[in-house]
């Protein structure tokens, strides 16, 4: 037998690979940290000491037996009759040292573990005589470790440590000190004499985006030339909207559309970029899908930066849409270990579902229904008041919304996570963990366990390895309900359900009630009656890098594996259960349905994806000139296997899968593959002017082989204007402290064109069908058809031109923004050339057609500071629409199609429907009016019924008097804002989100539309508003207006109903309260006794309240569903804390 | 190190370099085959044929229930489909079909399956007669529904020249595609097994079969086509001249004969000591069933299972919360006649008052064996469990009678009666209920092709009773309406007594008029998918379906007359009698009611006998010319 590596071995092999890597870093960093090996560690390690009148020698000697080293010196150096008091208390080595041997114009070096002690020489050759030392630390009084301080205008300086603590020797205690740290601004103090310099650092207004993540690499943020937004830790860690990532990000980025139109836990939220469509998620600089991105622990997320224009044209082939890219948290070198505990609770509940009626009113509303549709009723005015009194047996009101719906659907999540490094060695390992309940009883819920392990070693002075590893394990656990969606029924059945109906038979638990539509009898839909459904995806990514510095200055090589490994299994199974009708007459339950339809199914998907990069890059500054390029290749493979069983089980109680109850077994298995190879090239002159060209060469394994391949180039370019000299003379840094003006344009690409994989192959699709032939089995193959071979890439321009300033000393920043993406070679079919039908198939759709999205977007942001208080208020604004430009020569019929279907230069998703122009008053207005808006004559119609508008005046309302009346319905809304407040004062601080969305519409439909649809309840707001007789029973009473039309029953295709038309459509504007927090974090005075580098305690709503449109209705704002009955968001309250150790 | 780094990036460079691109960009798919693959495998080429099979055309089927409510056998009892019988006028595109994507696979399979020279010749020679007898079957579902069609028998493709018109070809006459059905038979028939043994793939017997039907309605179309002179083409696209009718009806009785006079086919009698079970099971039954000529089969577990038991099954034995959808009318139940022979509408009342029945059951006694076999009547079992069909209480009160009933299946509530029970049930645990979906709307249920197996009403499990295309009984009633067309009366009485003795008649008939050719075909074939083109065949279609509103009154007179008015849906429901102390107190009387989803009359005019062709079709070959009176 031949061995082969298989794809197990493989995987295995990776695994073992990442846990060996982890295990060896783990345990360098130990070492590192229990030997001291090198000189910075030695000194940094703290002695106490207490002596009195004892000679240096013998100081020397204890301090030998408390640390692993060995002073050498010269006995005469160390006057054996000086005798020294010395007095330490946890003091790094090196201060004791210094302190020691300082004053003794004694000088000490290490080597290996031996310390030389030598005299003092004079103050030439760069020798520092004297020392200075102190801590740096923010505004809020937390060191900072890893500042620089530098003497200005020497290399010497050192680094904060842990404790923020820095020291190093100077000539003498003149001249001045830099600080400078990333995110803050640089500081300089004078030392004038000082010896210890403390300092407090300010965050630099422009935050932490000082240093931005780009495709392959990373770039200053002033020297960026394209269109590139990012969020931070900080942002995305103070969102607790329950599971996603996507669901934080409401609001944030200027340019980012959101759409959270389904709330139930572990959803994630539509968005896009531009909303160009679906963007490609980059994580950790690997193209990964939307449910991995959607799935990190938002704690272990450092930044996410999106690419909207051409600077995503670095990522080729899918990128057309914009990028998102990902950089997951990494340890900093030489900093202390530190434990974070974040832990936070939070309470869910329904933003909004719609109201129904109670029983009397239900009942009441049917009498007016048949009334005014028939003439007479059933319903006798004493059964009215019986309902109404609600206590007779069998006249009993019942909400199901109470009965389904639970309050404070509790949520925990709960992050530890330890970082820090040496200065060879870094590490972030961190676990997290999220329960999600629902609303929905409690059985209805999400689960996620993240772990993240990146660890990066320096092995040598020039290379460098690293690992990211990030796995999980996601649970969607849930009652089995028949139906697609276990959490359809639920909420079908607030609205499906009449208040006449019970759950239980006689209100006794033991027999769940035959209400006839037992799918929505919620007193079933429990894990104990109708079964469970559970899917868990169980993920692993391992990245493993190398670095390679080349002896030529600035050129390094980077290598990059990285293996995907998803796994979901998915069990499911329905049970069989009775529903009982009880019989008053003899007391008896009777057996009178239920479910005789066992269901068992199983799935089991595992995804795999390595990718490889190998990448060389070369970064560096001739005088005012900086250079810089990147070179790429990249390889992407993903394997997506998958089968499906189902089977009807016997029994509830056996969950195993028979053969012989199998009916049902579906094996997939893709596999997609793409290449590309990247170059790019940046430059920019004294940092004031800047130009990046890049170009790709990608290949998709989904095109005929000769249509694979696709270049995608871009170019930008910045010029910073405020470094001009003329222009400072002109308004002076202090107003217009940074301008730059940037553009871009590239094309991009998007293999995602509407062809399947193999459509250029011929030959016959296996599996098309089962048929039986002679009592067999017999598996069908189709004819795939004539093959596609003329498709390829469609191509896509980005055009941006935008401006980044800075006002008042950066205390005011901002971003602007227009931008144009044109496609053109969109598939559409060429219709002049009319093929006979008879041909048996339609030519194949060619590159034709074309489309666009421009629009612009501005951010602002404003941090000041005033005594003790410090604000940040931002904000940001964005429009993007898309539009249809041309399609290939366009036939219409006649000019009422070319009206309604043409879509040449016409905004794209727009709502065809009736204009209402008002509501009959009375039966005589009917009678008299012209127009037949029903179709049969007006006969149908009442005092309240819709007037639609006869737009073509010829007399009756059909297809032809339709308009575009609204924007797109299910879309994500072309104008999105979001505004961010932050407030900070001593321990306290505050912030607030918004974010808001408008340019889209929502067309109330079904539920929302016809009272009694499905012969279910009725919404509140018909009833209450609605036209109706004053005396229901009195077709002669006079009428009562209102703003709904008069009640029919379950009569979805009367006029007023059946079209769609204004008076049910909404133009939706919403301004939202995404998070609302107070925080407090403990004096580090307090805290410094316990050992507790940093305690935030804090309070936290998300989702609180929403300013909007909808309200009546009863519907959240972003529900995608036009019958109302999605799964709406949650408003949350949450408690938690933050601590540091 | 330098030594590692070397190995790294060298391995590095090795992974990139040790397959090219694209090698690398190839990904085999793993579910397509090349026809190199399939022409060679008898197994993988009966793949291609069996998916050929699978897209066998038709109209009403037990997997499309929805379509048997269109016309007048039955009601949709389903909220979603209550517009079938809100709607006046058929549209003109109703029922178009021009599949010559289908054509074209079939046509391919033929030319390639011809040039398979590692298939022996008889495997060969089997699927290229199976091919073309399935190309014939979509040929005469085309002519059935559109008329003449482009008559293309070879794969055609598109050159991209910019010049498509030698793609187009006209519509063929309506007698050439009959013709070619006709002919395509006899050339396969040969070639075809001759075993009646095999019921799901083409044989000898269905080729006869369907040749005798195809010539059937080609010789109707040239005799009754002449009663709407309108409906035709000049250049015979549409209608065939009535000179031809007596050489097809000459064919189609030869092929029926050849099919009789084979002896491989016979009537199904398994059962006849209960004749209306011996019907019912005619249909499920599928172990060596003698008079099943071809069918669609299904199989339990294979994936390929259907759901008419599962749409229809009685709410009281459903195995699921639906079932009901298709309510069989009273308009088709009366047709079922007494077993002397002569047409009744059942009684329901005597004089002014109700007639009352002791049992349900006793209002259909002594009739048809297919009333209860096509039908499931009040006071009857669906899989052991009784029906519960009644449409509420009728109570004595005040000198006369009152209704109580529910508006849910076995509601129960208090008879307002002094000495009543406090609760008890006042409507069927099956209906009907008016406007109730699934409930029996017009008080019946459906029972033909309907599954007794446990589980063949269940989501997960649905059933494996097969769809009979083909069957003997047709046969039979095929030879006896072309030998009456051809004055062979006698011999036309023998083919259709057979037919009617099985159904429980003892008296044969000894003349056979049109009517009765009709009659016994409608109450034969119903829920056959053949009421449809019977109709148009004989241009009765526009005469039935006339538009004009029917009352209870009209719908019980004129019964078994061919043109009979039937373009609205009634239903018979059955009341219980609540009189305590009267004789007639726990008995049954009926009433004829229309439910209140049948609002329109259904009309069907000229325009659509022939359905309309798209007008994309239209503009894409400017050679085909439009359907008449539309």
């Amino acid at each position: 037998m031949k061995k082969r590596l298989r794809i197990h071995d493989l995987i295995l092999l990776v695994m073992r690979i990442s846990v060996y890597q982890l295990l060896f870093a783990t345990v360098l960093s130990t070492i590192a940290f229990a030997k001291k090996s090198d000189a910075q560690e030695i000194f940094k390690q703290k002695i106490s000491l207490d002596v009195k009148q004892q000679t240096v020698a013998s100081i020397l000697l204890q301090i030998e037996q408390l640390v692993d080293v060995k002073f050498i010196y010269i006995s005469s150096l160390v006057s054996s009759s000086r005798t020294v008091n010395m007095q330490v208390k946890d003091q790094p080595l090196g201060k004791v040292l210094d302190d020691l041997l300082t004053p003794l114009k004694l000088n000490y070096q290490l080597s290996g573990r031996q310390i030389i002690l030598n005299r003092l020489r004079g103050p030439a050759e760069g020798f520092m005589a004297v020392r200075i030392s102190g801590i740096v630390s923010d505004d809020k009084g937390v060191p900072l470790p890893g500042v620089s301080v530098k003497l200005k205008g020497s290399t010497t300086g050192a680094t904060t440590d842990a404790t923020g603590s820095y020291s190093f020797n100077i000539p003498e205690y003149t001249g001045t000190l830099v600080f400078s740290y990333v995110g803050f601004n640089t500081k300089e103090v004078e030392i004038n004499g000082k010896n210890i310099i403390n300092v407090v650092m300010e965050l630099s207004s422009t935050s932490l985006n000082d240093v931005v993540v780009v495709g392959y690499g990373a770039q200053k943020k002033e020297s960026l030339t394209g269109a590139i937004a990012s969020v931070n830790s900080t942002d995305i860690g103070s969102i607790h909207a329950g599971g996603t990532v996507s669901a934080g990000l409401a609001g944030k980025i200027a340019g980012v559309s959101f759409r959270l139109s389904d709330g139930r836990p572990g959803a994630s939220a539509s968005i896009q970029i531009r909303n160009m469509g679906n963007p490609l998620y980059v994580i950790d600089g690997i193209q990964q899908d939307e449910g991995q991105f959607n799935n990190i622990a938002p704690n272990d997320i450092e930044s996410i930066t999106v690419l909207k224009d051409a600077s995503a044209a670095i990522y080729g082939l899918r990128a057309a849409n914009g990028v998102v890219v990902v950089t997951t948290k990494r340890g900093k070198l030489g900093s202390r270990n530190t434990i974070n505990v974040n832990m936070y609770r939070g309470w869910q509940n329904w933003t909004r579902f719609p109201k129904t009626t109670n029983a009397y009113e239900w009942m009441l509303g049917k009498a007016d229904a048949e009334m005014n549709q028939y003439g007479h009723t059933a319903i006798t005015p004493d059964e009215i008041e019986k309902w109404k009194k609600g206590t007779d047996p069998g006249y009993k009101s019942f909400d199901w919304y109470k009965f389904i719906v639970k309050k404070n659907a509790p949520l925990t999540q709960m992050n530890l996570n330890f970082s820090g490094g040496s200065d060879r060695i870094n590490y972030y390992v961190s676990a997290t963990h999220l329960k999600q309940y629902s609303v929905l009883g409690r059985e209805f819920t999400f689960e996620r366990t993240n772990i993240q392990s990146n660890v990066e070693a320096r092995v040598s002075d020039n290379f460098k390895i690293g690992a990211q590893i990030n796995g999980r394990i996601e649970t969607r656990d849930q009652p089995g309900v028949p139906g697609g969606d276990d959490y359809w029924e639920a909420r079908f059945a607030i609205l499906r359900n009449t208040p006449i109906e019970r759950p239980y038979a006689n209100d006794n638990p033991a027999y769940p009630n035959d209400i006839g539509h037992n799918n929505e009898n919620w007193a079933l839909q429990n894990k104990k009656l109708s079964g469970y459904w559970r899917s868990d995806w169980r993920v692993l990514q391992t990245n493993l890098t190398t670095e390679y510095q080349f002896p030529l200055k600035g050129l390094t090589a980077r290598g990059l594996f990285s293996y995907y490994y998803a796994n979901e299994i998915m069990n499911g199974h329905e049970y069989t259960y009775d529903v009982y009708t009880f019989n008053p007459s003899d007391s008896t339950y009777k057996i009178t349905g239920g479910s005789s339809n066992p269901y068992r199914e199983r799935r089991n998907r595992t995804i795999l994806s390595p990718t490889v990069q190998v990448q060389l890059n070369y970064n560096r500054v001739f005088g005012a000139h900086t250079v810089g390029a990147t070179v790429v290749a990249e390889r992407i493979k993903r394997r997506d296997l998958s089968s499906y069983v189902h089977s009807v089980p016997t029994t509830n109680d056996l969950p195993l899968i028979y053969f012989s109850t199998m009916d049902t077994y579906n094996d997939v298995d893709n596999t997609e593959a793409r290449l590309g190879y990247i170059g790019r090239v940046n430059y920019n002159y004294a940092n004031k002017y800047f130009l990046e060209v890049s170009a790709r060469r990608d290949a998709s394994w989904k095109f005929s082989p000769d249509k694979r391949w696709g270049t995608f180039p871009a170019i930008s370019g910045g010029w910073r204007i405020t470094e001009e000299k003329f222009i400072q003379s002109l308004i002076g840094h202090n107003v217009l402290s940074d301008l730059k003006l940037r553009a871009s344009y590239g094309k991009l690409g998007d293999d995602d064109v509407g062809i399947g994989a193999y459509d250029y192959l011929s030959g016959y699709n296996y599996n098309a069908s089962t048929v039986i032939l002679d009592g067999k089995a017999v598996i069908g193959s189709s004819n795939k058809g004539v093959p596609v071979r003329n498709i390829s890439w469609f191509i896509s321009k980005t055009l941006d031109i935008g401006a980044d300033f800075g006002i008042l000393h950066n205390k005011v920043t901002g971003t602007v923004d227009y931008f144009n993406r044109k496609r053109t070679g969109l598939l559409g079919a060429k219709y002049d050339i009319l093929v006979p039908s008879e041909l048996g198939y339609s030519l194949p759709s060619e590159n034709v057609n074309s489309d666009q999205v421009s629009g612009a977007e501005a951010s602002l942001a404003y941090a000041v500071k005033v005594n003790d208080v410090r604000f940040n208020i931002g904000g940001n604004i964005s429009y993007a629409r898309a539009k249809s430009l041309h399609t290939y020569k366009p036939v219409y019929n006649n000019s009422l199609d070319h009206y309604r279907n043409s879509v040449e230069e016409r905004y794209s998703n727009t709502f065809w429907g009736y204009e209402v122009s008002g509501q009959f008053q009375s039966q005589e207005q009917i009678n008299n009016y012209k127009v037949n808006i029903d179709g049969s004559g007006n006969k149908t119609l009442l005092p309240g019924d819709l007037i639609y508008k006869d737009q073509n005046n010829d007399g009756i309302i059909n297809d032809l008097d339709q308009r575009p009346i609204g924007y797109g319905t299910g879309k994500n809304p072309f104008i999105n804002f979001g505004i961010n407040l932050a407030v900070s004062w001593h321990g306290f601080d505050a912030r607030a989100d918004f974010s808001g969305g408008s340019g889209y519409s929502f067309n109330r439909n079904y539920e929302l539309r016809n009272p009694y649809q499905n012969g279910g309840n009725l919404l509140a707001d018909i009833y209450k508003d609605r036209w109706h007789r004053e005396d229901p029973f009195d077709l002669n009473s006079k009428w009562i207006p209102g703003k709904y039309p008069a009640l029919r029953f379950n009569n979805g295709g009367h006029s007023n109903y059946g079209n769609n038309s204004t008076f049910w459509l909404i133009h939706v504007h919403y301004l939202r309260a995404r998070t609302l927090e107070l925080g407090y974090t403990i004096p580090k005075n307090i805290l410094s006794k316990a050992k507790i580098e940093k305690a935030r305690f804090y309070i936290n709503g998300y989702n609180l309240f929403s300013l909007d449109n909808m309200h009546h209705v009863g519907i959240d704002a972003e529900i995608v569903d036009d019958n109302g009955l999605t799964y709406p968001q949650s408003k949350y309250v949450n408690v938690g804390f933050e601590l540091s150790f | 190190m330098r030594k590692h780094i070397l190995i790294i990036s060298s391995l590095l460079i090795f992974i990139l370099a040790c397959n090219k691109d694209s090698d690398f960009l190839n990904t085999a798919p793993k579910d397509i085959l090349t026809d190199d693959a399939v022409w060679k495998s008898e197994d993988l080429t009966l793949s291609v044929l069996a998916d050929l099979y699978n897209r066998y055309p038709e109209q009403q089927t037990i997997t499309n229930w929805a379509e048997y409510t269109n016309f007048d056998e039955a009601f949709p009892s389903e909220a979603g489909n209550y517009w079938r019988t809100k709607q006046v006028d058929y549209p003109y595109d109703w029922w178009n079909l021009w599949d010559y994507g289908y054509f074209r696979d079939l046509n391919l399979f033929v030319k390639k399956c011809r040039a398979a020279e590692q298939l022996s010749a008889d495997v060969r020679n089997r699927f290229v007669s199976e091919a073309r007898f399935l190309r014939a079957a979509l040929y005469f579902e085309e002519v059935k529904r559109m008329g003449g069609v482009p008559l293309i028998l070879e794969p055609m493709e598109y050159n991209f020249s910019g010049d498509p018109a030698y793609l187009q070809h006209a519509r063929a006459k309506e007698s050439d595609i009959y013709d070619f059905v006709i002919a395509e038979m006899d050339t396969i028939k040969a070639i075809l097994p001759d075993d009646a043994g095999i019921k799901s793939r083409a044989t000898k017997g269905v080729a006869l079969a369907m040749q005798a039907r195809a010539a059937l309605y080609a010789a109707s179309i040239a005799k009754y086509g002449a009663s709407t002179p309108t409906v035709s083409l000049a250049g015979g696209e549409v209608g065939i001249s009535a000179d031809k009718s007596t050489a097809y009806y000459t064919k189609a009785l030869a092929a029926a004969q050849e099919i009789i006079s084979s002896g491989k086919y016979s009537l199904y009698k398994k059962k006849t000591d209960d004749l209306q079970d011996n019907f019912a099971s005619l249909f499920y039954d599928k172990s060596n069933n003698p008079e099943v000529i071809f069918a669609q089969d299904f199989k339990l577990k294979s994936g390929k299972v259907e759901d008419w038991t599962l749409n229809n099954q009685p709410w009281s034995s459903a195995e699921e919360q639906q079932g009901g959808r298709v309510n069989p009318s009273l308009n088709l139940a009366q047709l079922y006649e007494k077993l002397d022979n002569t047409y009744s509408p059942f009684v329901t009342n005597a004089g002014s008052d109700y007639v009352y029945y002791n049992n349900p059951l006793d209002i259909f006694a002594g009739r048809d064996a297919r009333l209860g076999g096509t039908i499931i009547l009040p006071g009857t079992k669906f899989k052991g469990v009784p029906l519960d069909i009644w449409a509420g209480v009728m109570y004595w009160k005040g000198g006369q009678y009152n209704i109580i009933t529910g508006d849910n299946f076995g509601d129960q509530d208090s008879i307002p009666v002094a000495g009543a029970p406090k609760s008890s049930q006042v409507v069927g645990a099956d209906g009907p209920v008016d406007g109730l979906q699934f409930s029996a709307q017009t008080g019946f249920y459906v029972r033909k092709f309907m599954d007794q197996t446990v589980g063949s009403g269940q989501i997960g499990t649905r059933s494996e009773v097969w769809w009979v295309r083909y069957r003997y009984a047709e046969v039979l009633l095929n030879a006896a309406e072309a030998a009456f067309e051809l004055g062979q009366n006698d011999v036309a009485a023998t083919y259709i007594n057979q037919v009617r003795e099985r159904a429980g008649f003892t008296i044969p008939l000894t003349t056979v008029t049109f009517d009765r050719i009709v009659h016994e075909r409608r109450v034969e074939l119903a829920f056959e998918g053949h009421e449809l083109f019977d109709n148009k065949r004989w241009r009765l279609a526009h005469k039935i379906w006339n538009g004009e509103t029917i009352s209870a009154a009209d719908l019980v007179t004129n019964i078994g007359k061919a043109d009979k008015v039937n373009t609205m849906i009634y239903g018979l429901w059955p009341y219980k009698v609540y009189n305590p102390g009267n004789a007639n107190d726990g008995k049954w009387v009926y009433k004829i009611v229309k439910p209140s989803n049948v609002t329109a009359a259904h009309r069907f005019k000229l325009g659509n006998y022939y359905s309309q062709i798209g007008s994309d079709i239209l503009s894409n070959n400017p050679k085909l010319i439009k359907n008449p009176n539309q």
